[in-house]
Protein backbone atom coordinates (compact mmCIF):
# COMPACT_ATOMS: atom_id res chain seq x y z
CA UNK A 1 0.00 0.00 0.00
CA UNK A 2 2.95 2.16 0.90
CA UNK A 3 4.54 1.06 -2.36
CA UNK A 4 1.89 1.87 -4.01
CA UNK A 5 1.40 5.11 -2.86
CA UNK A 6 4.77 5.85 -3.03
CA UNK A 7 5.00 5.42 -6.95
CA UNK A 8 1.77 7.43 -7.66
CA UNK A 9 3.35 10.18 -5.85
CA UNK A 10 6.48 9.96 -7.75
CA UNK A 11 4.13 9.57 -11.38
CA UNK A 12 2.54 13.05 -9.61
CA UNK A 13 6.14 14.57 -9.45
CA UNK A 14 7.59 13.09 -12.92
CA UNK A 15 4.24 14.41 -14.54
CA UNK A 16 4.36 18.16 -12.70
CA UNK A 17 7.87 18.58 -13.61
CA UNK A 18 7.64 17.60 -17.63
CA UNK A 19 4.60 19.86 -17.56
CA UNK A 20 6.57 22.93 -15.75
CA UNK A 21 9.86 22.60 -17.52
CA UNK A 22 7.76 22.29 -21.05
CA UNK A 23 5.59 25.38 -20.24
CA UNK A 24 8.54 27.54 -19.05
CA UNK A 25 10.33 26.27 -22.02
CA UNK A 26 7.63 27.63 -24.75
CA UNK A 27 8.10 31.42 -22.52
CA UNK A 28 11.16 30.98 -22.79
CA UNK A 29 10.85 30.52 -26.25
CA UNK A 30 7.98 33.41 -26.69
CA UNK A 31 9.16 36.35 -24.36
CA UNK A 32 12.37 38.83 -24.88
CA UNK A 33 12.79 39.19 -21.12
CA UNK A 34 11.42 35.87 -19.84
CA UNK A 35 13.68 33.77 -22.34
CA UNK A 36 17.31 35.58 -20.45
CA UNK A 37 15.94 35.29 -17.33
CA UNK A 38 14.84 31.75 -17.05
CA UNK A 39 18.19 31.15 -18.87
CA UNK A 40 19.76 32.89 -16.14
CA UNK A 41 18.14 30.99 -13.87
CA UNK A 42 18.73 27.61 -15.53
CA UNK A 43 22.43 28.24 -15.65
CA UNK A 44 22.27 29.41 -12.12
CA UNK A 45 20.36 25.75 -11.37
CA UNK A 46 23.21 24.12 -13.48
CA UNK A 47 26.21 25.59 -11.41
CA UNK A 48 24.66 24.67 -8.52
CA UNK A 49 23.81 21.00 -9.63
CA UNK A 50 27.25 20.32 -11.14
CA UNK A 51 29.06 22.29 -8.17
CA UNK A 52 26.56 20.08 -5.87
CA UNK A 53 27.55 16.42 -7.32
CA UNK A 54 31.33 17.53 -7.61
CA UNK A 55 31.53 18.27 -3.74
CA UNK A 56 30.26 15.24 -3.20
CA UNK A 57 31.88 13.22 -5.36
CA UNK A 58 35.08 15.07 -3.68
CA UNK A 59 33.63 13.67 -0.15
CA UNK A 60 33.82 10.42 -1.45
CA UNK A 61 37.24 10.14 -2.76
CA UNK A 62 38.57 11.62 0.41
CA UNK A 63 40.29 8.55 1.54
CA UNK A 64 42.36 8.29 -1.37
CA UNK A 65 43.45 11.55 -1.34
CA UNK A 66 44.12 10.86 2.41
CA UNK A 67 46.10 8.11 1.38
CA UNK A 68 48.10 9.75 -1.24
CA UNK A 69 48.82 12.74 1.58
CA UNK A 70 50.24 10.22 3.94
CA UNK A 71 52.64 8.91 0.95
CA UNK A 72 53.49 11.92 0.17
CA UNK A 73 53.98 13.25 3.62
CA UNK A 74 56.07 10.31 4.49
CA UNK A 75 58.12 10.95 1.14
CA UNK A 76 58.55 14.54 2.17
CA UNK A 77 59.66 13.39 5.71
CA UNK A 78 62.15 10.89 3.72
CA UNK A 79 63.53 13.65 1.64
CA UNK A 80 64.18 15.99 4.46
CA UNK A 81 65.94 13.65 6.31
CA UNK A 82 68.27 13.06 3.62
CA UNK A 83 68.62 16.71 2.76
CA UNK A 84 69.03 17.16 6.78
CA UNK A 85 72.14 14.90 6.34
CA UNK A 86 73.89 17.57 4.30
CA UNK A 87 73.61 20.65 6.59
CA UNK A 88 76.07 21.39 8.80
CA UNK A 89 75.24 20.00 12.51
CA UNK A 90 75.74 23.74 14.39
CA UNK A 91 73.27 25.12 11.55
CA UNK A 92 70.45 22.29 11.97
CA UNK A 93 69.11 23.12 14.91
CA UNK A 94 66.21 25.97 13.52
CA UNK A 95 63.01 24.91 13.69
CA UNK A 96 60.79 21.45 14.24
CA UNK A 97 61.85 19.73 11.64
CA UNK A 98 65.26 20.11 12.21
CA UNK A 99 65.93 18.81 15.38
CA UNK A 100 64.75 15.18 14.37
CA UNK A 101 67.94 13.09 13.91
CA UNK A 102 68.71 11.74 11.08
CA UNK A 103 69.14 8.49 12.91
CA UNK A 104 65.84 7.82 12.69
CA UNK A 105 63.71 5.96 9.98
CA UNK A 106 59.87 6.62 9.33
CA UNK A 107 57.51 4.36 8.11
CA UNK A 108 53.63 5.92 7.25
CA UNK A 109 51.51 3.42 8.20
CA UNK A 110 47.25 3.25 8.50
CA UNK A 111 45.73 1.92 11.83
CA UNK A 112 43.55 -0.88 11.53
CA UNK A 113 42.05 -1.58 14.36
CA UNK A 114 42.26 0.82 17.49
CA UNK A 115 40.94 0.22 21.36
CA UNK A 116 40.40 3.59 23.17
CA UNK A 117 37.77 2.54 25.69
CA UNK A 118 39.72 0.56 28.32
CA UNK A 119 42.64 1.30 30.84
CA UNK A 120 45.10 -1.20 28.68
CA UNK A 121 44.59 0.43 24.88
CA UNK A 122 46.22 -1.02 21.82
CA UNK A 123 46.38 -0.88 18.19
CA UNK A 124 46.65 -2.63 14.64
CA UNK A 125 48.92 -1.01 12.36
CA UNK A 126 48.99 -2.21 9.48
CA UNK A 127 52.26 -2.71 8.76
CA UNK A 128 54.70 -5.48 9.59
CA UNK A 129 58.11 -6.99 9.46
CA UNK A 130 57.93 -7.15 5.41
CA UNK A 131 57.39 -3.07 5.45
CA UNK A 132 60.50 -2.87 7.84
CA UNK A 133 58.58 -2.57 11.32
CA UNK A 134 60.64 -3.97 14.39
CA UNK A 135 59.40 -4.93 17.64
CA UNK A 136 60.43 -1.73 20.16
CA UNK A 137 59.74 1.10 17.23
CA UNK A 138 57.75 4.26 18.56
CA UNK A 139 54.05 4.93 16.93
CA UNK A 140 54.17 8.66 15.98
CA UNK A 141 51.97 11.73 14.47
CA UNK A 142 52.51 15.36 13.90
CA UNK A 143 50.67 15.76 17.36
CA UNK A 144 52.49 13.60 19.35
CA UNK A 145 53.78 10.21 20.49
CA UNK A 146 50.63 7.61 20.57
CA UNK A 147 52.47 4.15 21.51
CA UNK A 148 54.63 2.04 21.08
CA UNK A 149 55.43 -1.58 18.94
CA UNK A 150 55.13 -4.46 20.40
CA UNK A 151 55.01 -7.26 18.86
CA UNK A 152 55.00 -7.61 14.98
CA UNK A 153 53.64 -10.10 12.01
CA UNK A 154 54.17 -10.37 8.33
CA UNK A 155 51.61 -7.49 7.59
CA UNK A 156 50.64 -5.99 11.05
CA UNK A 157 51.62 -4.84 14.15
CA UNK A 158 50.66 -4.60 17.56
CA UNK A 159 51.39 -1.36 19.30
CA UNK A 160 50.69 -0.32 23.18
CA UNK A 161 48.58 3.17 23.22
CA UNK A 162 49.57 5.50 24.91
CA UNK A 163 46.41 5.89 26.77
CA UNK A 164 47.73 2.96 28.60
CA UNK A 165 48.70 2.86 31.83
CA UNK A 166 51.60 0.83 32.00
CA UNK A 167 53.55 3.66 29.32
CA UNK A 168 55.50 6.35 30.21
CA UNK A 169 56.91 8.67 27.62
CA UNK A 170 60.17 10.81 28.17
CA UNK A 171 58.40 14.61 28.01
CA UNK A 172 60.52 17.78 28.53
CA UNK A 173 58.84 20.90 29.50
CA UNK A 174 59.19 23.10 26.65
CA UNK A 175 62.05 23.16 24.35
CA UNK A 176 64.73 23.11 26.89
CA UNK A 177 63.54 22.38 30.57
CA UNK A 178 63.01 19.81 32.79
CA UNK A 179 62.47 16.31 31.89
CA UNK A 180 59.96 13.93 33.42
CA UNK A 181 58.06 10.88 32.77
CA UNK A 182 54.19 11.57 31.32
CA UNK A 183 51.91 9.43 31.30
CA UNK A 184 48.19 8.99 30.15
CA UNK A 185 45.58 10.07 33.58
CA UNK A 186 43.35 7.27 32.79
CA UNK A 187 40.52 9.50 33.22
CA UNK A 188 39.90 11.43 29.92
CA UNK A 189 40.97 11.19 26.21
CA UNK A 190 42.88 14.09 26.26
CA UNK A 191 44.61 14.28 29.85
CA UNK A 192 48.19 13.23 30.73
CA UNK A 193 49.98 13.72 33.75
CA UNK A 194 53.78 14.61 34.00
CA UNK A 195 55.94 13.78 37.00
CA UNK A 196 58.84 14.51 38.56
CA UNK A 197 59.39 18.08 37.45
CA UNK A 198 61.33 19.77 40.55
CA UNK A 199 60.25 22.08 42.25
CA UNK A 200 62.48 24.69 41.31
CA UNK A 201 61.77 24.79 37.66
CA UNK A 202 59.44 27.54 36.29
CA UNK A 203 56.69 27.11 33.78
CA UNK A 204 52.87 28.70 32.93
CA UNK A 205 49.90 27.00 31.87
CA UNK A 206 49.53 26.60 28.06
CA UNK A 207 53.42 25.93 28.08
CA UNK A 208 54.03 23.31 25.19
CA UNK A 209 55.48 19.78 26.47
CA UNK A 210 57.58 18.21 23.92
CA UNK A 211 59.26 14.20 23.63
CA UNK A 212 62.59 14.62 25.33
CA UNK A 213 64.85 12.29 22.92
CA UNK A 214 66.18 10.75 26.14
CA UNK A 215 64.73 7.34 25.41
CA UNK A 216 65.70 5.06 22.32
CA UNK A 217 62.39 4.86 21.22
CA UNK A 218 61.05 8.53 20.39
CA UNK A 219 62.84 11.63 18.30
CA UNK A 220 63.02 14.36 20.69
CA UNK A 221 61.20 17.86 20.04
CA UNK A 222 57.50 16.15 19.33
CA UNK A 223 54.88 17.67 20.15
CA UNK A 224 52.58 16.20 22.99
CA UNK A 225 50.36 18.31 24.30
CA UNK A 226 49.94 21.77 26.45
CA UNK A 227 50.68 22.35 30.32
CA UNK A 228 47.27 22.99 32.56
CA UNK A 229 47.17 22.43 36.46
CA UNK A 230 49.96 21.54 38.06
CA UNK A 231 50.09 20.51 41.93
CA UNK A 232 53.26 19.73 44.15
CA UNK A 233 53.02 16.20 45.40
CA UNK A 234 55.54 15.09 48.52
CA UNK A 235 56.72 18.56 48.80
CA UNK A 236 59.45 18.14 46.53
CA UNK A 237 58.17 17.64 42.92
CA UNK A 238 55.36 18.76 40.44
CA UNK A 239 52.44 16.65 39.13
CA UNK A 240 51.27 18.86 36.03
CA UNK A 241 48.35 18.26 34.29
CA UNK A 242 48.78 17.90 30.31
CA UNK A 243 46.35 18.37 27.69
CA UNK A 244 47.84 16.27 24.64
CA UNK A 245 46.84 17.42 21.32
CA UNK A 246 46.39 14.24 19.60
CA UNK A 247 42.81 13.03 19.31
CA UNK A 248 42.96 9.35 20.37
CA UNK A 249 39.07 9.19 18.84
CA UNK A 250 40.09 10.63 15.30
CA UNK A 251 43.73 8.76 15.04
CA UNK A 252 43.92 6.80 11.58
CA UNK A 253 47.29 7.90 9.92
CA UNK A 254 50.99 7.27 12.40
CA UNK A 255 54.16 7.05 11.43
CA UNK A 256 55.98 4.08 12.93
CA UNK A 257 59.79 5.57 14.17
CA UNK A 258 62.65 3.50 14.46
CA UNK A 259 65.90 4.60 15.97
CA UNK A 260 69.13 3.58 13.30
CA UNK A 261 70.83 3.64 16.85
CA UNK A 262 68.96 1.36 19.30
CA UNK A 263 70.95 -1.80 19.24
CA UNK A 264 74.44 -0.13 19.44
CA UNK A 265 72.89 1.73 22.63
CA UNK A 266 71.21 -1.32 24.39
CA UNK A 267 75.11 -3.32 23.59
CA UNK A 268 76.75 -0.03 24.90
CA UNK A 269 74.57 -0.19 28.04
CA UNK A 270 74.87 -4.52 28.29
CA UNK A 271 78.26 -3.50 29.13
CA UNK A 272 77.86 -2.07 31.68
CA UNK B 1 -20.76 18.29 -8.87
CA UNK B 2 -22.53 18.75 -11.75
CA UNK B 3 -20.43 16.18 -13.49
CA UNK B 4 -22.49 15.64 -16.09
CA UNK B 5 -22.25 19.76 -17.28
CA UNK B 6 -18.98 20.49 -16.01
CA UNK B 7 -17.11 19.57 -18.95
CA UNK B 8 -19.08 22.27 -21.43
CA UNK B 9 -19.18 24.84 -18.44
CA UNK B 10 -15.64 24.10 -18.19
CA UNK B 11 -14.97 24.91 -21.59
CA UNK B 12 -17.37 28.13 -21.81
CA UNK B 13 -15.30 29.25 -18.39
CA UNK B 14 -12.12 29.15 -20.59
CA UNK B 15 -13.65 31.14 -23.68
CA UNK B 16 -14.80 33.53 -20.97
CA UNK B 17 -11.46 33.58 -19.39
CA UNK B 18 -9.95 34.35 -22.81
CA UNK B 19 -12.50 37.18 -22.84
CA UNK B 20 -11.16 38.71 -19.84
CA UNK B 21 -7.70 38.80 -20.68
CA UNK B 22 -8.27 40.58 -24.04
CA UNK B 23 -10.60 43.11 -23.05
CA UNK B 24 -10.60 43.43 -19.24
CA UNK B 25 -7.53 45.19 -19.26
CA UNK B 26 -8.18 47.43 -16.53
CA UNK B 27 -4.95 48.35 -14.57
CA UNK B 28 -1.54 46.27 -14.52
CA UNK B 29 -1.71 46.38 -10.96
CA UNK B 30 -5.05 43.80 -11.93
CA UNK B 31 -4.95 40.84 -13.38
CA UNK B 32 -8.46 39.09 -13.73
CA UNK B 33 -8.27 34.97 -13.56
CA UNK B 34 -10.63 32.20 -13.49
CA UNK B 35 -8.61 29.85 -14.01
CA UNK B 36 -7.56 28.44 -10.38
CA UNK B 37 -11.11 28.27 -9.05
CA UNK B 38 -11.93 26.17 -12.30
CA UNK B 39 -8.96 23.82 -11.82
CA UNK B 40 -9.64 23.40 -7.86
CA UNK B 41 -13.40 22.81 -8.74
CA UNK B 42 -12.49 19.60 -11.12
CA UNK B 43 -14.17 16.47 -9.72
CA UNK B 44 -12.43 14.81 -7.21
CA UNK B 45 -12.62 11.40 -9.48
CA UNK B 46 -10.11 13.19 -11.85
CA UNK B 47 -6.69 12.15 -10.52
CA UNK B 48 -3.97 14.11 -9.49
CA UNK B 49 -1.72 13.78 -13.31
CA UNK B 50 -4.84 14.21 -15.14
CA UNK B 51 -5.95 16.95 -13.73
CA UNK B 52 -2.59 18.48 -13.90
CA UNK B 53 -2.48 17.74 -17.74
CA UNK B 54 -6.03 18.95 -17.92
CA UNK B 55 -4.41 22.42 -16.33
CA UNK B 56 -1.60 22.18 -18.41
CA UNK B 57 -3.84 22.24 -21.97
CA UNK B 58 -5.74 25.13 -20.51
CA UNK B 59 -3.42 27.28 -19.43
CA UNK B 60 -1.98 26.77 -22.53
CA UNK B 61 -5.53 27.37 -24.60
CA UNK B 62 -5.32 30.75 -23.01
CA UNK B 63 -1.91 31.57 -23.89
CA UNK B 64 -2.34 31.02 -27.21
CA UNK B 65 -5.82 32.35 -27.87
CA UNK B 66 -5.36 35.63 -25.71
CA UNK B 67 -2.04 36.17 -23.89
CA UNK B 68 1.33 37.12 -26.00
CA UNK B 69 3.32 34.69 -23.20
CA UNK B 70 3.02 31.40 -24.22
CA UNK B 71 3.38 29.27 -21.49
CA UNK B 72 2.80 32.04 -18.46
CA UNK B 73 -0.49 30.41 -17.99
CA UNK B 74 0.10 27.00 -18.29
CA UNK B 75 2.99 27.28 -16.02
CA UNK B 76 1.20 29.11 -13.39
CA UNK B 77 -1.25 26.26 -13.68
CA UNK B 78 -0.33 23.31 -12.82
CA UNK B 79 1.32 23.71 -9.30
CA UNK B 80 -2.70 24.51 -8.57
CA UNK B 81 -3.64 21.14 -10.20
CA UNK B 82 -0.43 19.55 -8.16
CA UNK B 83 -1.55 21.03 -4.91
CA UNK B 84 -6.07 20.40 -5.55
CA UNK B 85 -6.29 17.10 -3.70
CA UNK B 86 -3.65 18.05 -0.78
CA UNK B 87 -5.29 21.49 -0.04
CA UNK B 88 -8.74 19.98 0.04
CA UNK B 89 -7.99 17.56 2.35
CA UNK B 90 -6.16 20.23 4.88
CA UNK B 91 -9.75 22.02 4.51
CA UNK B 92 -12.19 19.93 4.68
CA UNK B 93 -10.56 16.51 5.76
CA UNK B 94 -9.07 12.99 4.05
CA UNK B 95 -13.58 11.79 3.98
CA UNK B 96 -13.99 13.75 0.89
CA UNK B 97 -11.14 12.32 -0.84
CA UNK B 98 -11.31 8.85 0.00
CA UNK B 99 -15.06 8.88 -1.51
CA UNK B 100 -14.22 11.36 -4.20
CA UNK B 101 -17.20 13.44 -2.92
CA UNK B 102 -18.33 16.56 -4.12
CA UNK B 103 -17.90 20.09 -2.28
CA UNK B 104 -19.88 23.44 -2.52
CA UNK B 105 -20.10 26.39 -0.71
CA UNK B 106 -23.50 25.51 1.19
CA UNK B 107 -22.21 22.01 1.84
CA UNK B 108 -19.31 22.80 3.47
CA UNK B 109 -19.31 26.63 4.26
CA UNK B 110 -17.62 29.67 2.94
CA UNK B 111 -14.71 29.66 5.01
CA UNK B 112 -13.05 26.69 4.15
CA UNK B 113 -13.67 27.28 0.27
CA UNK B 114 -12.31 30.75 0.62
CA UNK B 115 -9.19 29.14 2.13
CA UNK B 116 -9.06 26.76 -0.45
CA UNK B 117 -9.40 29.25 -3.06
CA UNK B 118 -7.52 31.68 -1.53
CA UNK B 119 -4.77 29.37 -1.00
CA UNK B 120 -5.34 28.67 -5.13
CA UNK B 121 -5.14 31.89 -6.23
CA UNK B 122 -2.35 33.05 -4.54
CA UNK B 123 -0.02 29.85 -5.78
CA UNK B 124 -1.58 30.79 -9.62
CA UNK B 125 -0.87 34.70 -9.19
CA UNK B 126 2.26 34.43 -6.79
CA UNK B 127 3.96 32.65 -10.27
CA UNK B 128 2.33 34.29 -12.57
CA UNK B 129 3.45 37.22 -11.70
CA UNK B 130 6.86 36.62 -11.12
CA UNK B 131 7.82 34.78 -14.30
CA UNK B 132 5.37 37.90 -16.11
CA UNK B 133 7.99 40.33 -14.14
CA UNK B 134 10.74 37.93 -15.05
CA UNK B 135 13.33 40.33 -12.48
CA UNK B 136 12.57 43.71 -13.95
CA UNK B 137 9.65 44.44 -11.46
CA UNK B 138 10.43 46.37 -8.03
CA UNK B 139 9.37 44.11 -4.81
CA UNK B 140 6.32 46.63 -4.03
CA UNK B 141 4.89 46.43 -7.24
CA UNK B 142 4.80 42.01 -7.28
CA UNK B 143 3.23 42.75 -4.42
CA UNK B 144 0.49 45.49 -5.05
CA UNK B 145 -0.27 43.03 -8.06
CA UNK B 146 -0.65 40.08 -6.13
CA UNK B 147 -2.64 41.90 -3.48
CA UNK B 148 -5.24 43.46 -5.29
CA UNK B 149 -5.35 40.41 -7.46
CA UNK B 150 -6.12 38.15 -5.24
CA UNK B 151 -9.03 40.97 -3.89
CA UNK B 152 -10.87 40.77 -7.46
CA UNK B 153 -10.23 36.84 -7.71
CA UNK B 154 -11.59 36.11 -5.12
CA UNK B 155 -15.45 37.41 -5.53
CA UNK B 156 -14.62 36.00 -8.92
CA UNK B 157 -13.38 32.56 -7.97
CA UNK B 158 -16.81 32.53 -5.49
CA UNK B 159 -18.79 32.87 -8.23
CA UNK B 160 -17.06 30.08 -10.57
CA UNK B 161 -17.10 27.96 -7.06
CA UNK B 162 -20.64 28.45 -7.05
CA UNK B 163 -21.71 27.14 -10.50
CA UNK B 164 -19.46 24.73 -11.30
CA UNK B 165 -20.08 23.17 -7.81
CA UNK B 166 -23.46 22.02 -6.90
CA UNK B 167 -24.88 21.03 -3.09
CA UNK B 168 -25.94 17.47 -3.84
CA UNK B 169 -27.49 17.04 -0.09
CA UNK B 170 -31.14 18.57 -1.16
Amino acid sequence: MRKNNLIYHLINAVIFVILEVTALNMLRHNGTIQGIWISRGSQNVMGFLWGGSQRISDYFSLREKNDALAQENFELRMRLEQLESLIPEETRNIGLSGNISRNYRFIPAEISKISNNSQHNYMIIGKGYEDGVTEGSGVITGKGAVGIIDAVSRKHSYARSFKNHEMNISARLGKEGAVGPLSWDGVSSDGAVLKEIPHHVEFEKGDTVFTSGFSSIFPPDIPLGEVGEAKIVNGATYEIKVRLFEDFGALRYVTVVENMGKEEMKELEGRL
Amino acid sequence: MKTQNFGLIYFLMVLGQMVLCNFADISPLMLLTMLPAMVICVPLTVSTPLCMILAFATGLSVDWLSEGLVGINAAALVPVAMIRKPLIRFSLGEDIITRSDSFSIKKNGIGKISFIILVANLIFLGIYVFLDGAGTRPTWFILSRIGISLACNYILALIVTNILTVDDRK
